[in-house]
């Protein structure tokens, strides 16, 4: 009987510590999926900030060529 | 306090996981079950989070592209445009490039990153969950110094406050240094404002202390104090400034519009807009200029039309009207006493320059090349230095020693900015200031108006106007005589002919189109039909006139050529040549004043306005030893407004 029910408790625990097992598995995929994430935010923006950087240098240049062929408005 | 941007929720999935009061069969299974559960709540919040993330990728991403498409089409169309400019082919009049706006730039400066606006929403949801400030607010009606209560507690605007007061000030005082040669009986009023005084710390022991007194009496003798936004201004504040306390920016004074968010979450963004138009209205702007202005007249009058020059004195202003009212006069006399000498000086001045760069353009005849040849010319030399020459009113012997430093920079300074072809300048690396492309539009204003009224600023103010008229009747009156040079030699001439000095085409432009100067159509026209050097004579002409003081025979040859002239038939070819000519003559029109005002004081208050201001001022001091100097402000003006 005791044996029986040491056989249960045994079990119990085993299947518990399969859980967490589990559990542990499973946050730990979390983890990677947001350590993941976060370093795809960090990559894309600072690639996105070199790009919105190039672009606001072409802008001026555009802009200054622009103003530079332009006959331009007059005061009239 | 730093914010995380995103949190993914719940943390601790194993705790708690166990209800109270109940009798579990299988403990280890509901601890199980309740991680689990609680990692399911994890994963969709992680999946809600990464939604947000991937968005916010996409907008920027999507934002980028619009602008890149919106650049390409920008090429295309600038690469037509090129293929299509053909420098041979385009008529350049002269009426269009002295007519031509100023560049303006279209570039909008991100600005307040990091406000309330800007602010992720992933991030707002955890701000939404802080506390809101007390609603001290709500005591405002019992507070009778006019403060915020709430900006004791916290004040948004505080640093910017202070980072702005502490940038004006500097601006200031660099202009003020600069300006210090051509302004100098002004400058010896307000000498104290320049003393650099150190800023003290923060000291927040004593303001919580101040805070715990409450608004009794303690507050009230520092009420002067904070409500000068400039301090330095005022030098009996000395006393209050060894307050241990440092000096508050006036943004804690309560806002007009500070009910309309009466929610309790006050927004930076609403208060700084109410802060311009408190700025605009009350404090130290307008207001002391206007004083000082309004006490010395005829000084005001030839400055009045100057924003740069205002900006420069504000500050002192108070000090100079109130301490001392009686250096106006002077100051009127010092003018009135120089104005002579001065005046033929930049009429040779403005000759000379004139000449090199524009009488081949009129003996071609044409002015396609206007734009290719000019930035090959030198810049003419620079008058400045002989600001020295000004530290002594020169009195009676005006006409022998002109002082031209001091006189030119009182008609420099009532011009307004040169109306700057915006390419030139930078392409040829001339610099904003001397860029010989400019000068002929001031210096065919200047020639004709030179006999007029030595203020010269035909651009922007309404006032010379008058005193040109009355000089056209050669009648000027000894109220603007002050700004004025002596009649010219009126027996020399003979009454029938036009007046030597080309008399100058009145302002209105609808006068002009018809080509009918209005009382001598002869002067400019006739010239050119019959003379042999049809290019150079009407240039030299009006050139040589406007100084008509110091060389008087030859004023009297011009006369008499003037009067052959004017017998001559008219010829209908030179026509455009003549249009042109005429039309450079022409008074540009300019901006309203007003507006510019309105857009002075509104520029000053975000950083990118303040930071270009600043680096402007920084970048004209490099130069003020040329001949820009004065020029220079009004570029100052140019690019805060921009």
């Amino acid at each position: 009987m005791a044996s029986g029910h040491r056989e249960a408790f045994q079990k119990q625990i085993q299947q518990d510590w399969a859980n967490r097992e589990y559990i542990e598995v499973i946050t730990g995929s979390i983890k990677k999926i947001t350590d993941f994430l976060n370093s795809f935010d960090m990559s894309c923006r600072s690639r996105l900030a070199v790009l919105n950087e190039k672009l606001t240098t072409l802008e001026r240049r555009i802009e200054y060529l622009e103003a530079r062929v332009t006959k331009g408005e007059t005061l009239t | 306090m730093p914010l995380p941007k995103r949190m993914v929720e719940p943390v601790l999935v194993s705790r708690n996981t166990i209800p109270d009061g109940l009798s579990l069969p299988s403990e280890l299974e509901a601890v199980t079950n309740g991680t689990l559960a609680n990692i399911i709540r994890q994963l969709s919040s992680l999946s809600r989070h990464a939604e947000d993330l991937f968005g916010e990728l996409e907008k920027e991403a999507h934002n980028l592209q619009d602008r890149s498409n919106s650049l390409q089409a920008r090429i295309d169309r600038l690469a037509v445009k090129v293929t299509q400019l053909d420098s041979n082919v385009e008529e350049v009049s002269l009426q269009d490039i002295h007519m031509r706006k100023a560049f303006k730039s279209s570039v909008v400066f991100d600005q307040q990153v990091v406000s309330r606006d800007t602010m992720p929403t992933a991030m707002l949801e955890t701000y939404q969950q802080c506390d809101k400030p007390p609603p001290l607010r709500k005591l405002n009606p019992y507070r009778d110094d006019g403060k915020d209560g709430l900006k004791f507690y916290t004040d948004p605007n505080y640093f910017f406050d202070l980072w702005r007061q502490e940038m004006l000030k500097d601006t200031e005082r660099m202009m003020h240094d600069r300006g210090k040669k051509p302004h100098r009986p002004r400058n010896e009023g307000g000498g104290g404002r320049h003393k650099k005084r150190v800023r003290q710390p923060h000291n927040t022991r004593e303001r919580q202390r101040q805070l715990a007194v409450g608004h009794g009496e303690y507050l009230m003798p520092q009420n002067v104090h904070y409500r000068t936004p400039q301090p330095v201004q005022h030098p009996d504040e000395a006393l209050l400034v060894m307050d241990s306390r440092p000096n508050r920016p006036n943004s804690i004074e309560i806002r007009r519009s500070y009910p309309d968010h009466g929610d309790g979450s006050y927004s930076p963004q609403p208060s700084i807009h109410s802060q311009q138009s408190q700025y605009g209205q009350t404090s130290q702007y307008g207001q002391p200029a206007n004083q000082h202005y309004s006490q010395n007249q005829p000084y005001a009058q030839q400055h009045m039309p100057q924003p740069p020059q205002q900006q420069m004195v504000q500050p002192g202003q108070v000090n100079m009207s109130q301490v001392q009212p009686p250096l106006s006069p002077s100051d009127t006399s010092h003018y009135k006493s120089n104005y002579p000498g001065s005046y033929e000086d930049s009429g040779y001045y403005g000759g000379d320059a004139y000449q090199s760069p524009n009488s081949s353009i009129y003996a071609r005849g044409a002015a396609a090349r206007a734009n290719s040849q000019r930035p090959s010319q030198p810049p003419p030399a620079p008058p400045s230095a002989n600001n020295s020459s000004n530290s002594t009113p020169t009195g009676t012997s005006a006409t022998n020693t002109p002082t031209r430093g001091r006189s030119m920079s009182a008609g420099r300074d009532t011009l307004p900015p040169p109306p700057p072809p915006p390419t030139e300048v930078t392409a040829n690396g001339v610099g904003p200031g001397p860029v010989p492309g400019v000068l002929p539009g001031h210096l065919i204003n200047r020639t004709n108006s030179v006999s007029g009224s030595r203020s010269g600023s035909p651009h922007s103010t309404p006032t010379p106007t008058p005193p040109r008229q009355l000089s056209r009747d050669e009648t000027p009156e000894p109220l603007h005589n002050d700004i004025l040079p002596p009649p010219p030699p009126v027996p020399d001439m003979p009454p029938a002919a036009a007046p030597p000095p080309p008399p100058p085409p009145p302002p209105l432009p609808s006068a002009l189109p018809n080509g009918q100067l209005g009382k001598a159509p002869g002067t400019t026209s006739p010239p050119l039909n019959i003379n042999g050097d049809v290019g150079k004579s009407p240039n030299k002409q009006i050139i040589s006139a406007s100084p008509p003081k110091t060389s008087p025979p030859k004023m009297g040859d011009q006369v008499a050529v003037r009067k052959v002239h004017n017998i001559g038939p008219v010829c209908d070819t030179r026509n455009d040549l003549l249009k042109a000519i005429r039309d450079g003559i022409k008074l540009r029109k300019v901006e309203k004043s007003e507006q510019k005002e309105v857009e002075r004081v509104n520029a000053l208050h975000d950083v990118a306005s303040i930071l270009a201001r600043r680096v402007a001022v920084e970048f004209s001091d490099s130069d003020s030893a040329s001949e820009s100097e004065y020029d220079s402000d009004g570029w100052v003006e140019q690019e805060t407004s921009a």
